[in-house]
């Protein structure tokens, strides 16, 4: 039992416990915590101190200890394994605290997991938005990309209702990075319509990470950074299982996803997780029609194993994602004359009713990702890490062509990706911690032959290498922390050009840095600060585009003399918490230097097939900046309700113009009431979207942007206790007035209205 | 200290073998199948019974490059008034050596010729077209009629995967054949000399 101590304690530093050392500071929380049944002391129970965000375990006889408080009030919670949670207010005056606390067992094996898992996945002093609990739960069944918009600043760049990126304060693809359980996922994500290779089952928790963490996360970490994280491993013995079953009206969707950890009895420290998810949907239902070949077929599967004692912590872990996604078929045009038909009809000029048929245009991508991670603790203040990721991306995309060549891929791309990550951590007794590290990526893309296309990126070998130090200073309620970066990308590039062998060698060096600090203004009240560098070297299809993008009617032109974008976000975030409100206003600026971006050149190319756009990529300086703004308050036991809304400006400086494809101002806000018993209660919720016209539009583009447009949703969450077993269910009915819109941030808002009506049903079994 | 140890071997030996095996294949040139270099319309007198008289005679609309960097040369159609003509299409892709034609003739269930342009779409239009296949266009019949226009443009259309049975695609001079479905392969305008 120690073992779980020492982890704990471990967990607790990950927390950042802060020393107050300021003046008048010196109270004390002492406690007991024994079992309400027998009086017997409770080791290694987790005490948290929610205002000062410091923590202790509980000893072999039930004691604990929190020093170094200021008078106040403070949110004492109290967490073990099978027994229901402590709460309690504690005012603090000049005299030190002691209590004995009784703890009761609960009957739910797994309660309070919510609390725990959350906001320990990563130590930054920008702002951080996490989706987990509840509110996970609820997103079962949509997408990352869909998942996310639950998050204020975060929306979705989206290729038909299938495939939808996430975008952070208005970045995406490129510009931001994803993370797989701590591995950076390495897919062809510059595509538009390539969405990200990743189960969302997987996750446990989703963390969105709003500021600029180059420095931390590597390149490209430029709007932010998406941290998908799965279950801890037991580490004791323990067993649970989590079944859910999903189904949607709109598409007939069906989703089911199991996972099931356990710890071993015979080895102390050693624990796994499986975890597997298949879907499948058909033709999309817009309000007025269907739109064919829209559906979609996935297959995920994942599986950990864990060992860790007092000093070494190893984990080996595989991820397998496949998808084949149809691609609305009018989405297809041939020339420049079907594209601007078909826009001016508004809609498809097909409507094929409802099949789960998959034809071509469709994409089918697998991704294999493995990572063996390592820790070990040298002494009690330095820590070693060693990670090392293996990613094997596979994308292949069928056109609509003549003959048997249907079954040949137009696009079969091979990406293998390496990443080893050396690094230190190290904190001591003051006020000093932090870590330094080495980050190695090598990458290799090929195309595989026999496509009968000329490839649309060449071949190329990539290594990065960059390396790091970070360190945070905390006194009292402040913590400032501060970051240096250096990175090397050396990139060779082969492709044929007319049957002649056509090379490159290029290479992009950038120094990154951030500071960042947080106030904790009062115990209700906290302020944090982050100005950061970042950059991205130009990507393979920005450099060496050169030709016909399919489907697009456009012809695409790279530079291979661009350079590397640089960017300084400055992101600001003001929370207040209470028992009964939560408020987290979040204001940035980033300025970009050398912004890549395709331009239409205004030229038009003609050919047999009939004429096409031609654009190229360009580099202006770019601005943006915005505010998120998200709350929640409880009226009463049972009656709360939530808001969140982002606004965001982005300005092309260079040229005064506006970029394409920022999202609109928008808002969400929703009223629950709750009936019957709280625990096992039903919660009913009404929400509201609302999405105003982005009225600042670039000078071309190919329609112009659809009207502001408002959504109703409501959702019904019961749960229930079997015995020791948990089940809640979700009634869902989103777009519930069946209302036809065009999504502006939608790539098929050209083609289609968005989505209708779904009613969805959600089954989560804990076992 | 042995169970400890034997993952590290474990790691170390998938770390070696992951960097050994990062590096990109050579490339190899693709050739593009789905080009098409040279639309030959061929056209061949008629008779009033329907026989052919006199010699075939060609006009070409051809793209050497394909698609990806072409800039088409197109001949001009010169016919001559109150005549029928047998007009047949051929479409060849000179990069791969294939004759598309016969993949368009297998596939005739998911392709269609729309003529176009002001030589066919009008009430004062000189021209008509109907197929002699099976709504297919390889093969037609146009009439030139006597009318005082000299010059005029054919605009041809090769549809892809659309709904033949759509209403009014069973015309060849249909307008709105874009209702039908699909995407075009090919969208070229010969001028049309009438004499």
């Amino acid at each position: 039992m120690k073992l779980k101590q020492v982890i704990l304690l471990f967990v607790l530093f990950a927390l950042r416990s802060i020393p107050l050392r300021a003046q008048d500071c010196s109270n004390v929380i002492r406690g007991k915590l024994v079992h309400l049944e027998d009086n017997e002391p409770i080791l290694g129970a987790y005490v948290w101190i929610h205002e000062s965000r410091t923590g202790a375990v509980t000893d072999e006889n039930g004691n604990f200890i929190i020093k170094d408080l200021c008078p106040g009030d403070y949110r004492l919670t109290i967490q073990y394994l099978g027994h229901e949670d402590i709460e309690e207010v504690i005012s603090l005056n000049s005299a030190n605290f002691s209590k004995t606390f009784r703890m009761k067992e609960s009957s739910v094996t797994l309660s309070g997991v919510e609390v725990h898992g959350h906001q320990d996945q990563v130590q930054t002093t920008t702002a951080v938005s996490s989706l987990y609990g509840d509110e996970l739960l609820e997103s079962r069944g949509e997408n990352l990309g869909e998942s996310l918009k639950r998050i204020a600043g975060v929306t979705t760049f989206s290729t038909g209702n299938s495939i939808s990126k996430p975008v952070i304060h208005g970045l995406h693809s490129n510009r931001i990075m994803i993370l797989n359980n701590g591995i950076r996922l390495e897919g062809q994500q510059w595509g538009a319509e390539h969405a990200p290779e990743i189960d969302p089952f997987l996750a446990n928790e989703i963390t969105v990470i709003k500021g600029a963490e180059t420095v931390r996360f590597g390149p490209e970490a430029m709007g932010g950074v998406i941290l998908v994280t799965p279950k801890e491993l037991p580490t004791q013995k323990e067993s649970s299982t989590s079944l859910n079953l999903v189904g949607g009206s709109n598409g007939r969707m069906g989703n089911v996803a199991i996972e099931h950890i356990g710890g071993s009895q015979k080895i102390t420290g050693l624990g796994y997780r499986v975890q597997g998810s298949a879907k499948r949907a058909g033709n999309i239902q817009s309000p007025d029609y269907y739109q064919g070949n829209t559906g979609l077929s996935e297959y995920n599967f994942s599986g950990s194993l864990g060992y860790s004692n007092s000093k070494l912590g190893a984990e080996a872990y595989y991820s397998f994602f496949n998808t084949t996604l149809g691609i609305l078929k009018d989405s297809h045009t041939g020339n420049l004359s079907d594209l601007e038909e078909i826009i001016e009809n508004g809609k498809p000029f097909t409507n094929p009713g409802f099949s789960y048929e998959i034809d071509n245009p469709k994409q089918v991508v697998s991704h294999h990702l493995a990572k063996l991670k390592s820790h070990y603790h040298l002494n009690e203040n330095i820590k070693l890490n060693l990670q090392y990721g293996f990613q094997l991306n596979n994308r292949q995309e069928f056109d609509v062509r003549r003959g048997d060549r249907d079954k040949k891929p137009s696009l079969d791309l091979e990406l293998f990706t390496n990443t080893l990550d050396v690094y230190v951590d190290h904190t001591n007794q003051k006020q000093w911690s932090g870590s330094i590290g080495l980050n190695l990526i090598t990458q290799a893309n090929s195309n595989v032959p026999g496509t009968g296309v000329t490839p649309l990126i060449p071949n190329y070998d990539m290594l990065n290498l960059g390396i790091y130090a970070i360190e945070t200073f905390s006194k009292g309620p402040l913590e400032i922390e501060g970051g240096l970066r250096y990175d090397f990308r050396d990139l060779s590039t082969a492709r044929f050009i007319n049957n002649e062998l056509d090379e490159s060698q290029l290479s992009y060096q950038n120094f990154t840095a951030f500071i960042g600090g947080v106030y904790f203004l009062s115990p209700t009240l906290t302020f944090s600060s982050n100005l950061g560098s970042a950059w991205r070297p130009p990507n393979v299809n920005e450099l060496f585009s050169q030709g016909l993008h399919h489907g697009a009617a456009a012809v695409e032109i790279g530079d291979e003399n661009l350079n590397s974008e640089k960017s300084f976000k400055w992101v600001n975030s003001l929370e207040f918490s209470t028992t009964r409100s939560q408020l987290e206003l979040t204001a940035y600026a980033n300025q970009i230097n050398d912004y890549i971006y395709l331009n239409p050149t205004g030229e038009i190319f003609v050919s047999l097939r009939g004429t096409f756009n031609v654009y190229e990529y360009l580099q202006a300086d770019a601005f943006f900046y915005g505010v998120d703004l998200s709350g929640s308050h409880e009226f009463s036991d049972r009656m709360s309700g939530y808001f969140k809304g982002s606004i965001i400006r982005a300005k092309n400086t260079s040229q005064n113009t506006y970029f394409p494809f920022i999202p609109s101002d928008r808002m969400d806000w929703g009223l629950s009431y709750r009936f019957g018993e709280f625990s096992k209660g039903t919660k009913l919720t009404l929400s509201n979207v609302l999405v105003a016209r982005q009225k600042r539009e670039p000078d071309f583009d190919l329609a112009p942007a659809p009207p502001g447009y408002a959504l109703v949703n409501l959702g019904l969450q019961k749960g229930f206790e079997i015995g020791e077993n948990k089940l809640n269910l979700g009634f869902q009915i989103q777009n519930a007035l069946n209302t036809s819109y065009k999504e502006y941030m939608n790539r098929f808002r050209y083609f289609t209205d968005d989505m209708g009506r779904n009613i969805l049903l959600k089954i989560n079994y804990q076992f | 200290m042995n169970t400890i140890k034997k993952p590290w071997i474990y790691a170390l030996a998938a770390l070696m073998f992951g960097f050994a095996s990062c590096e990109s294949e050579d490339p190899t040139p693709e050739n593009d199948e789905e080009v098409i270099t040279d639309v030959t319309l061929a056209f061949t007198e008629l008779d009033a019974s329907g026989n052919p008289t006199g010699l075939t005679f060609t006009f070409t609309a051809s793209d050497p490059q394909g698609i990806e960097l072409g800039n088409p040369t197109i001949e001009t159609v010169s016919l001559d008034k109150n005549k029928t003509y047998r007009m047949q299409i051929e479409v060849f892709n000179s990069i791969e050596n294939e004759d598309i034609t016969e993949e368009i003739e297998e596939e005739d269930d998911e392709h269609q010729f729309f003529f176009l342009g002001s030589a066919f779409v009008g009430s004062s239009a000189p021209m008509t077209y109907t197929y002699n296949d099976v709504q297919l266009g390889l093969d037609g019949t146009v009439v030139v009629g006597n009318s005082s226009i000299n010059s005029s443009e054919m605009r041809i259309v090769l549809r892809h995967d659309l709904n033949k049975g759509f209403a009014g695609a069973s015309n060849p001079s249909f307008e709105n054949f874009v209702q039908a479905g699909g995407s075009s392969d090919l969208d070229i305008t010969f001028p049309v000399t009438l004499n």
